[in-house]
This record gives C-alpha cells, sequence and structure tokens, in this order.
C-alpha cells in the first residue's frame, strides 16, 4: 500500500477496484497527471490508483505538523472530499504534487483554526511544549520526523516535509505555498540552521554519554 | 554537519512515520465513489484573465457612458494612452493573480498586499506625471463623491468577477478577496478616469486612488466572511 514518493506507481486499471495491474510506468510525475486527468473524466479506478499514491505523503505530511494519529487520519479524509469537490480546478499539464499539497494545507489550517477555538488547542500546545522542551535524544523518539522537525517554525516545518520529505522542487512548493521561490529557499535555509544546530547537539550528547558508559 | 547528512536523517525518519492505514484508504475511496462522474476543467489562465479584464472594461465603460465622458473628453492624447494602457496592463495583471488565487497550486508571482501596494504606486507615479494643478478646491466633497462613484462601479466588477470563477477554490480566501477588490477597484478608477473632469492633481492622487484601497478592503472583509461562513457550512455537513 505504501509507495515511496516519486519512485513508482502500481496502477490498479479497469473498473474493478480489486483488480490491480502494473502497467509500464511512464515518469511518475506524468504519471500522475495522466491518472489526474482520468479521475476527472469519471474513472474510479484512476481515482483509488492516485488515493493509494499520494495518501501516505499527504498523511506524513500531517503527521510531521504535530497532527495525533486520529486527526492525521481525519485530517486526510477531509482533504480527499475536498480534493474530489474541486477536482475540477486541477488543469492538465499543470504539477500534480503543488495542487494536492495546496489543499492538504487549506485543510490543514483549517483544522488547526477550528481547534484554536476549542480547548483541543490547549492540549496541543502542551503536548507541542512538552515535545519541544524534551531533548530527543532524551525520549528515545529522538530520530522521529516530528521530534526532528519540531524546533522548526511551522511553515519552515511544511518547506522542509515538501521539499527533503516529498522531494518536491523548490518551484513545486512555492506553488503549494503560494509563495516565490526566493521565499521557499530562505526558509529551507533557516530550517537547515536549526536543525545543523540540533543534531550536532545530539551527536555531541550521544558522544558524551558513551564515553561514560 | 553537511546538508547531505541532515537530508539523510530526514528521509530515514520519514521512513518510520506510522503508516496510514489501508482501511482508512478504503473509507475514502468508498466516499468518493457515490458521487464519481465527469467534471470539465476549468479553462487557462489566459482565457479567465482576459474575461475578467472585458468585464472590467465593459463595467467602466458602461458607467461613463450613462454619466458622460467628460474626464476622456479634456484629456489630450498622452494623458489618455498614459493612463488607460496603465490601467489595462495592471487590470491584466490584477485578472491573472485573481485566477491564480482561485486555484490552488497556482505559481503566485505577487503576493495580494503586494499587488495591491504595486498598483496603487503605479498610478500614483502615472499621475503625478501627468497632472500638475495642486489647487484643492473642494477637496473632500468632490473627493467623498468620486471615492463612492469609483466603489459603487467597482461591486458589479467584483460580482462578475466572482461568476466567472465560481468553480474556482481560494485556498486563501482573504488573500483571494483583496486581489478580487484590486481587480475591481481599477475598474472604479478606469470609470472616474473616463468621467470625472476635476484634475486638480491632490484630488486624482488621493481619492481615486483611494478606489482601489477602498475596494481591495471590501475584498479582504468580503473574503474573511466567506472563510468563517465556508468553515459554518462544513460544520452543518
Amino acid at each position: 500500500m505504501e509507495l515511496p514518493g516519486r519512485n513508482g506507481l502500481q496502477e490498479r486499471t479497469g473498473t474493478d477496484k480489486n483488480r490491480t495491474t502494473t502497467l509500464p510506468l511512464m515518469h511518475p510525475e506524468s504519471n500522475l497527471e495522466m491518472l489526474m486527468a482520468r479521475y476527472q473524466a469519471g474513472d474510479f479506478a484512476a481515482a483509488t490508483a492516485l488515493i493509494d499514491h499520494i495518501s501516505p505523503q499527504l498523511y506524513r505530511f500531517f503527521v510531521g505538523q504535530f497532527a495525533s494519529r486520529p486527526d492525521a487520519d481525519d485530517l486526510l479524509q477531509e482533504t480527499w472530499l475536498r480534493i474530489h469537490r474541486v477536482r475540477h480546478t486541477y488543469r492538465p499539464g499543470e504539477p500534480v504534487l503543488p495542487w494536492f499539497y495546496a489543499i492538504a494545507r487549506h485543510v490543514r489550517v483549517d483544522h488547526y483554526r477550528k481547534a484554536v477555538r476549542t480547548t483541543a488547542r490547549e492540549r496541543r500546545l502542551e503536548e507541542m511544549s512538552q515535545l519541544e522542551a524534551t531533548s530527543p535524544g532524551e525520549t528515545g523518539k529522538g530520530d522521529d520526523l516530528e521530534a526532528l522537525l519540531a524546533p522548526l517554525s511551522e511553515s519552515q516545518r511544511e518547506v522542509i516535509e515538501m521539499l527533503k520529505v516529498a522531494g518536491m522542487s523548490l518551484e513545486e512548493v512555492a506553488r503549494a505555498t503560494s509563495s516565490s521561490v526566493g521565499s521557499v529557499k530562505q526558509k529551507a535555509h533557516r530550517a537547515y540552521e536549526k536543525l545543523r544546530e540540533r543534531m550536532s547537539a545530539m551527536r555531541l550528547r550521544r558522544g558524551q554519554s558513551e564515553e561514560k558508559s | 554537519m553537511r546538508d547531505g547528512e541532515i537530508d539523510e536523517i530526514l528521509k530515514n525518519a520519514a521512513g518510520r512515520t506510522p503508516k496510514v492505514e489501508a482501511a482508512v484508504l478504503r473509507r475514502v475511496a468508498d466516499s468518493i465513489q457515490p458521487s464519481m462522474r465527469r467534471v470539465r476543467p476549468l479553462p487557462q489562465t489566459w482565457v479567465l484573465a482576459g474575461g475578467l479584464v472585458l468585464i472590467c472594461a465593459a463595467v467602466a465603460l458602461a458607467g461613463a457612458a450613462r454619466a458622460g465622458f467628460y474626464g476622456f473628453e479634456k484629456m489630450d492624447l498622452l494623458e489618455r494612452a498614459l493612463i488607460f494602457s496603465t490601467l489595462g496592463v495592471l487590470a491584466w495583471v490584477a485578472g491573472t493573480e485573481f485566477v491564480n488565487a482561485m486555484i490552488p497550486g497556482s505559481r503566485r508571482r505577487i503576493s495580494a498586499g503586494g499587488l495591491l501596494g504595486f498598483d496603487s504606486v503605479v498610478l500614483v507615479v502615472v499621475f503625478a506625471l501627468l497632472f500638475h494643478d495642486y489647487q484643492t478646491e473642494h477637496f473632500v466633497s468632490a473627493g467623498l463623491l468620486c471615492l463612492a462613484t469609483g466603489v459603487l462601479h467597482a461591486i458589479p466588477v467584483g460580482l462578475l468577477s466572482w461568476l466567472v470563477l465560481r468553480r474556482g477554490f481560494a485556498v486563501n480566501s482573504v488573500s483571494a478577496g483583496v486581489v478580487a477588490g484590486t481587480l475591481a477597484g481599477l475598474a472604479g478608477v478606469g470609470l472616474l478616469e473616463l468621467h470625472c473632469a476635476n484634475f486638480q492633481a491632490m484630488h486624482i492622487l488621493v481619492w481615486h486612488t483611494a478606489v482601489l484601497m477602498v475596494s481591495a478592503a471590501v475584498g479582504a472583509l468580503v473574503g474573511t466572511v466567506g472563510r468563517f461562513r465556508g468553515r459554518d457550512l462544513q460544520r452543518v455537513s
């Protein structure tokens, strides 16, 4: 079920969603565009292939933004409902991933705003501050994506996730975040400075504890 | 620590992220299956932007036809060429940006605030270059009248633009509202340039340009209301 970034794509064909066939693959990006075009044409098999391929990336995106697992499930479902409702806004020939991520980002922002108005926000902020206050090296979960990205601001986190985890280009990230390439570059640069600092400190601490033992 | 090492650590960490459950994916697929049907993709940006510019021109011309082309008649050739070509280019840029704001994942060349600022500065510069009568007779009364006329004509442009792009989806409705307001405001300014025969520099610099600002502010307000209404509708559904 889990498919890596842009490396491969097993595509379901025909009208029966249980029947899967691997088609000879074109360039993965153009393959996604082709699936999207078929989805717009009302092909359910193409829609399920897209769901299978894109969902793991979107799920990682939500989890990386401190969404709990049930929240990430809800956000994913909400995102797909929104994608389905506005699927006509994708225009053939345009990059697919920025279109998906722009909608996912919108859903996440909506979810966050809603959470702000409820007590869930207090709980989440508490969790976040605990996570940030605790050194990743000490939790034993220090290598988790959420823990690694914890010191970054929200906008830096999403840029790093799209660039380094989803493997999108600077131009695609700029499109997904409705900003300029320069702004994306700047956010990525600042995020890397913070990550370098954080990871060097973690490495140093690990070295010291190994020496002691 | 080198960037390559950080990349590697991030990739490894991403690989350990909990996987999305197959049941969730099935649920998503099942939820969209009943409404699967062919949809018509939106037209290309230039087609939509062209439509928006035509709406601006039509509303400005219709307004001036009703109220009189006094401003246009009083202008010399240079003033006509410079003002209306500038308005045309700015309307094209604003129209393109409005289309981009209504289509997720589009390339944004300028932010909504940047567009408003850019358009305002360009108009101020053009007006300052062309008009040199620095009297301020009936500054407020005549100004308020022009402001009201400009904004009133911007409203139909905003509504018609929304009609053209109603199938779009603004990921940031406030930003889309500002851009739509800027576009509508340009139509309002266009009407004033065609109609208003008051060529006092301060009148044009302050009150005609203010149409753009007020219209963009109204657009932002509508976008904000739309965002909250959208959320309420989601909650109901």
